[in-house]
């Protein structure tokens, strides 16, 4: 892939890149985990449970808990699995996710302290590499991230894992097809493939946002990033009450953590994209710009929280037909509404 | 008994409007019940007399109330079981029956199989309207085996009832129990026969009859057996466990040959030892009635069994180069199949003292009379048999089934009896008033038997030599008698009123003394009786008599003069209405003597089953290789009825039988119970498989069990006998073989319910002067024994014991039974 | 009694009420109606706002249905069968089973054991009893068949142990003699009934 940085930030070096890589990875990991957390936390309290309370402060550090038996369970190869594949499938899902992310803004840009020795005066970007095709790429590796659940149900040599490398395959690759119909518009609207284009596009106020310029595809995308990253109502690959586990039945420990890892991250992917595309991203009033595009994240996470606890599961053929019978029509027209009216 | 005799004599009844045949002359209850009728009864047993304590059997017939226990049936009758009227009377007797009844059934030992719990749901009673107040009565124990709880008694009689009618100890009986008037209010407000029946409740109660609070009985707790509710139980099963936790095996009584059928009831031992133990032993009490081994000698299995390859493997080395097998007659017929097999096929001897001179003597009796076995058994004597005779055998101790008929025999069918024995018995006369019991002198058993020719032959069909033998004892002797002779006499009396002398006749009796000459048959003294009154206690014997049996003993089989026995045990068979049966000596002698061909004696290297040898098979465990028991193998027992009866296995045997030996020996089938089959047919035996044989009794208490032998008979000329040689009579201090009753072989003796010792049994005075151990000196050696006082024994014989083979008795008796000895003080 | 009732063979559908579905769309048309009017209608978004409303009403109105429980404990019911207590009289202290041998009997899956003997004061004596609470399934018939009130089901419901023995010996279920004063008489099944004593007939007694 041809990857070309912005020139109009000259100030931008390599060590900043690298910096923001490593931060990206480290605090994506931490709120994966923390996701857990609260995912736990907001589920329990939908159902009138406490949830977790019994690790640290209000369970707190049921966190630590839990990723101390991750890292140290036993990792479980089946006998008859392809060994290879079935060792690196979880390290594509995860290396995906993150890939996704370093074109995506995901912190404010700052200019770390001079007074710090070596680093000093280096100059961190919001976005780790602030591609002119960042949503091509992001959309692309998001869906270069299939592969990760589709080998691993393929290789691990169980019928529940094929269900769920099959179910992969069919859900991901269609509702890829929803994803990019639906953020076409905003693109035509916008020109740039850019997310600092976005941004700057819908600088000036809540009302330059996208989101009402373009409510249905808001609507068409939020439903296939749901899709894309697994989550209820449509987390069919690892359904347990049909499939076990999907393609995830046969793996434990760390291999298992992976997986998690890597759809958490593809959550907050989804949801820094959401963010930027339709709200208005993270430049809206001066200095706390980025504590407002952290608030939407947030909102788009809880978001997913809140409906996995309100709505039940569709069914296979259900989440087909709504994909090629309602949203992929509606995409279009909405892509050929939006084309007629900058025609004319 | 031909089948014609039998629907000769069936008429017809009708019970609740239903038509049923009836034996001419039953109790109406008896054919109810072979009828498959109910009515209610609790004090009636079977096959004993009719006791009227619990009246709940009331019926009418042909319009009038009759006790069904001892109305008899008429061609006709016409039976309503349940009438308004009877109805209440019997829902009036079981509210008796519950007045102060200790509600203990939680704990009893009944369990629930009690009739007062069944009798009292029966009839419906929900309340109770009667009441007095209680007595305290007691629990106690009776005997070694006996607990009485006086408490849960309610009168029925049914163990004094079986005791005498049965078993005929009569040890218990009922007693004062000195319990409270009745309110008379009662007499006229309550049912007329539940009043006469609490009347006679409330004053009795049940307690040993020598008034010691001891029984001093047989102690074959038949007694128990029969008790309707949970007064009466075995002390060692009191309280050990419900009814309802025990399996039943069903099984045959391993140690006499009577064949009594049991069950043995079987649970584990405890919580933490689950393997499974016999508890207690019961029976079809109704159709059968076990002795004290059958009952109490239960727990002889051998526990310690283990599969040792090396014990088999000397084992089979031994059988290899085995000359004789020495065994007895506690084995089943299939092993004794398996061990004949063996003589066929490797040459070996087989020794068995206690079958081999049965087996002569039978040989000798089919020779003579032509039938392959004896004619009748216990079960048609008690039914039909009214004078018995009991020759050589000490009925008390050798076999309780031949006891058991002909005391049965006395009780119910009006019976008279003879019995002729070298040891005084005290217990036989006790019987019934017509028996006479002649202790005649050692050797004397063809005399007793010319007595019996002399009796009841047909004089016309007996040889001429016979005849006058018999008459050579009659003699005509001059006797001085007192005579009644009745006179008449005239006198002149003064008639008061009329002043005048008229002549008046009177009888007057005078005794005159005359001479008459009557003839003395001398060979009832000889015998031991006295001629002078027996004639007279004879015809009073005979009278209205139809049916007579002659019981054999083993004295008979070991007797010198075995052959001449035999011959005129054929005569009295050809020449006089009298039935044969005989008592083979111990378990399954009979089955042994028909299969095995047994020889003489032992020579060389022996192998001994449950007896001495070189190599020792053993089920006591204490061998050189263990073998099961017989409560622990399956097989049949041929019983002195001539049944083939299977046996069951009540517990574990962790061991190897004597097929895994057969096996490795021969070519032997895969299971003990594959040589059922095999079993000789040209012996009476059938073939049919081991798992098709029945074992049951009929509700008229037909026997069912097994099959019974077939049994052949020949046309034979009369036999030539010879004449009693009283050459052969012994003299001196004589011992006797034969064991206390309840034991029989070291089986017996290894349960822990049976106490009697292995000793010298003597009569009180003999047993006075002997002291407390004497030394018993024979010819080919001595034994060292305790005296026991045996009180119903009487006369100077003493009777050693022979039931541990180790002991050897059998070796220092040779081939009799009786034995001319020295006893020594120790 | 009638056999009316007998004969409706349509058990169960007496006191069910049909909820009214409405007929199911047929054509590809309807099917589509049908989803643009739940979507419009915002069906989904009552269950949002329904969980919504839960988890504030938890967080801030502490309607919060957690039993912390090894720290807190629900009260059970008294007829609640739990393990099994052996309970002695209360004026002298002795056991009251009498080993009768019922609950032996009667239980279903074959799981008590006890053993007896004859005593030196002429009663049946309990000498062992066990439980196999491995087999036990707790149905409670061993109570209720118990013509002494003897065996009861008790309220320790906590039956992990290191050991199935654990609980499982006459002396473990057993009152403590010492503890007799704090015994429980038990209302479960199998006790007498509150108005027993109108059931049952007197018998009249002589003394």
């Amino acid at each position: 892939m041809e990857t070309t940085l912005i020139e109009n930030l000259p100030e931008v070096g390599a060590v900043g890149v690298i910096i923001k890589a490593v931060l990206i990875l480290a605090v994506i990991s931490a709120i994966a985990g923390f996701g857990t957390f609260i995912e736990r936390k907001v589920l329990a309290f939908m159902q009138r449970r406490l949830g977790p309370m019994h690790v640290g402060p209000y369970g707190l550090l049921q966190i630590a808990a839990d990723g101390i038996k991750l890292f140290t369970k036993e990792d479980i190869i089946p006998q008859n699995a392809n060994k290879f594949i079935f060792m690196v499938a979880p390290v594509i899902t995860a290396a995906t996710a993150f890939i996704a992310l370093s074109s995506v803004p995901v912190f404010p840009d700052f200019t770390i302290p001079s007074w710090i020795p070596l680093l000093g005066d280096t100059f961190v970007p919001s976005i780790a590499s602030d591609l002119n095709i960042g949503i091509l790429f992001v959309l692309g590796m998001m869906a270069a991230g299939l592969y990760g659940p589709l080998l691993a149900g393929m290789s691990q040599a169980n019928k529940w894992g094929i269900i769920g490398a099959a179910r992969t395959a069919v859900q991901f690759l269609s509702y890829e097809v929803v994803t990019g119909l639906s953020i076409l518009a905003p693109i035509m609207l916008v020109g740039s493939l850019s997310f600092v284009e976005f941004n700057n596009y819908q600088a000036g106020g809540i009302s330059n946002w996208l989101i009402w310029q373009q409510p249905l595809a808001f609507v068409l995308f939020l439903i296939a990033g749901f899709a894309e990253t697994n989550r209820t109502p449509f987390d069919l690959l690892e359904h347990e009450a049909e499939v076990v586990s999907g393609y995830a039945t046969e793996y434990s420990g760390m291999r298992w953590g992976m997986f998690f890892i890597g759809e958490y991250a593809n959550m907050i992917t989804v949801s820094v994209i959401a963010s930027v595309v339709f709200l208005g991203g993270y430049d809206v009033v001066g200095v706390y710009g980025w504590l407002f595009i952290i608030a939407k994240i947030a909102f788009f996470f809880f978001l997913m929280l809140w409906v996995r606890a309100a709505w039940p599961h569709v069914r296979p053929d259900q989440l087909m037909w709504l994909c090629w019978k309602v949203l992929m029509p509606l995409a279009v027209v909405n892509v050929l509404i939006t084309a007629i009216v900058m025609m004319v | 008994m031909s089948e014609l005799e039998t629907i000769d004599n069936m008429i017809s009844i009708t019970i609740d409007g239903t038509e049923f045949k009836a034996k001419e002359g039953e109790y109406i209850l008896n054919a109810a019940r072979a009828n498959n009728v109910f009515i209610p009864a609790i004090c009636y047993l079977t096959r004993c007399s009719p006791t009227l304590a619990c009246r709940i059997c009331l019926v009418e017939a042909d319009g009038k109330q009759v006790y069904a226990c001892n109305a008899k049936v008429k061609d006709g009758m016409n039976i309503t079981v349940d009438t308004p009227n009877i109805l209440e009377e019997r829902r009036a007797i079981m509210e008796v029956y519950d007045v102060n009844h200790p509600l203990q059934c939680g704990v009893c030992d009944k369990s629930g199989e009690c009739e007062l719990q069944n009798y009292t749901l029966h009839l419906g009673v929900d309340s109770q309207s009667y009441m007095i107040p209680d007595t305290k009565r007691e629990t106690a124990n009776w005997s070694s085996v006996l607990h009485y709880d006086a408490g849960l008694c309610i009168v029925c009689e049914r163990c004094t009832t079986v005791c005498k009618d049965m078993i005929g100890d009569a040890a218990i009986k009922t007693v004062k129990r000195g319990g409270e008037a009745l309110d008379k209010g009662f007499k006229d407000s309550m049912p007329k026969d539940a009043y006469s029946m609490w009347n006679k409740l409330q004053k009795s109660i049940i307690a040993p009859s020598n008034g010691t609070g001891e029984t001093n009985c047989s102690d074959c707790g038949e007694c128990a057996a029969v008790c309707p509710v949970g007064a009466l139980v075995s002390r060692d099963f009191v309280y050990s466990s419900n009814a309802w936790d025990l399996k039943r095996v069903p099984a045959v009584s391993a140690h006499s040959s009577d064949g009594f059928q049991i069950y043995y009831e079987v649970k584990p031992t405890s919580i933490e030892d689950r393997t499974e133990k016999i508890y207690r032993v019961t029976n079809e009490w109704n159709y059968v009635s076990l002795d004290g081994s059958a009952r109490f000698a239960y727990d002889f299995q051998n526990t310690t069994a283990t599969k040792d390859e090396k014990a088999f493997n000397s084992a089979i080395e031994a059988f290899k180069k085995a000359d004789t097998i020495r065994f007895n007659s506690m084995i089943t017929n299939e092993e004794a199949l398996m061990l004949q097999t063996l003589k066929e096929k490797m040459g070996v001897k087989l020794y068995n003292p206690e079958v081999k001179a049965f087996q002569t003597f039978l040989n000798y009796y089919e020779a003579s009379s032509g039938n392959s076995l004896w004619t009748t058994d216990t079960d048609s004597i008690m039914k039909k048999s009214d004078f018995v005779i009991s020759i050589g055998s000490a009925l008390r101790n050798d076999s309780p089934g031949m006891k058991y008929a002909f005391n049965n025999v006395q009780k119910l069918n009006k019976g008279a009896g003879l019995y002729f024995h070298p040891v005084g018995d005290t217990l036989i006369p006790t019987f019934g008033k017509n028996i006479e019991s002649f202790n005649h002198k050692v050797g004397l058993e063809e005399l007793a038997l010319y007595l019996v020719l002399d009796l009841f032959a047909d004089k016309d069909k007996l040889p001429e030599d016979v005849k006058s033998y018999i008459d050579s004892f009659k003699k005509s002797e001059k006797q001085t008698i007192q005579e009644k002779l009745v006179k008449t006499v005239k006198e002149m009396v003064l008639n008061e009123e009329s002043g005048e002398e008229e002549e008046v006749s009177k009888k007057v009796t005078e005794m005159v003394e005359k001479e008459v000459t009557v003839t003395v048959n001398t060979l009832v003294d000889i015998l031991g009786g006295d001629s002078s009154k027996f004639d007279a206690t004879f015809e009073k014997m005979m009278k209205k008599k139809e049916s007579f049996v002659m019981m054999l003993g083993e004295d008979l089989y070991y007797h010198n003069k075995a052959e001449n026995i035999a011959k005129l045990v054929a005569l009295v068979e050809a020449t006089c209405n009298i039935d044969i049966v005989m008592t083979p000596p111990k378990s399954n002698a009979l089955g042994v003597a028909l299969i095995c061909e047994l020889d003489d004696e032992q020579s060389g290297y022996t192998i001994g089953y449950n007896e001495n040898g070189d190599f020792r098979l053993s089920a006591l465990g204490n061998g050189d290789i263990d073998m099961p028991a017989m409560n622990q193998q399956e097989g049949t027992l041929t019983s002195m009825n001539k049944r083939v009866l299977p046996t069951n296995a009540a517990v574990d045997y962790n061991g190897y039988e004597l097929n895994d030996l057969m096996k490795e020996l021969i070519d032997a089938p895969e299971l003990t119970i594959d040589w059922t089959q095999k079993l000789p047919t040209d012996r009476g035996f059938k073939s049919v498989a081991f798992d098709d044989l029945p074992n049951s009794f009929e509700n008229d208490g037909t026997d069912n069990r097994g099959y019974i032998l077939e049994t052949s008979n020949v046309d034979t000329e009369l036999p030539k006998v010879e004449k009693c040689d009283e050459s052969s009579v012994l003299d001196g201090e004589i011992a006797y073989r034969c064991n206390p009753a309840r034991q029989f072989n070291d089986f017996t003796d290894k349960s822990h319910e049976i106490f009697e010792p292995f000793a010298l049994y003597a009569s009180k005075d003999k047993a006075e002067s002997l002291g407390e151990k004497v030394e018993v000196i024979f010819d080919n050696g001595t034994i060292t024994l305790d005296v026991i006082a045996d009180e119903k024994m009487t006369g100077d014989i003493v009777k050693v014991a022979d039931f541990k083979a180790l002991e050897g008795v059998y070796d220092l008796f040779g081939g009799s039974r009786y034995k001319t000895v020295t006893l020594r003080k120790v | 009694m009638s056999l009316e009732q007998f004969k409706n063979r349509n058990v169960g559908v007496q006191s069910y009420k049909t909820l009214d579905v409405g007929t199911p769309p047929k054509t590809g048309m309807e099917k589509f109606t049908q989803v643009v009017k739940r979507s419009v209608k915002g069906e989904l978004f009552v269950g949002l706002g329904v969980v919504m409303k839960r988890m504030l009403e938890a967080l801030f109105k502490n309607d919060m249905h957690t039993v912390k429980y090894p720290f807190e404990k629900m009260p059970i019911s008294p007829r609640y069968r739990a393990i099994h207590e052996m309970l002695r009289l209360l004026e002298s202290g002795n056991y009251r089973c009498i080993g009768c041998g019922l609950c032996e009997k009667i239980c279903i899956s074959n799981c008590i054991s006890m053993e007896t003997r004859y005593d030196e004061n002429q009663r049946k004596e309990v000498s062992e009893y066990t439980i196999n609470f491995g087999r036990c399934i707790f149905c409670g018939y061993c109570a209720e068949v118990c013509p002494e009130l003897a065996i009861v089901h008790g309220q320790r419901y906590e039956t992990a142990s290191e050991q199935r023995a654990g609980f499982s010996l006459f002396e473990d279920m057993l009152t403590p003699i010492d503890q007799l004063n704090l015994q429980q008489e038990f209302d479960g099944f199998g006790a007498v009934s509150p108005n027993a004593d109108d059931n049952i007939k007197q018998t009249p007694l002589a003394y």
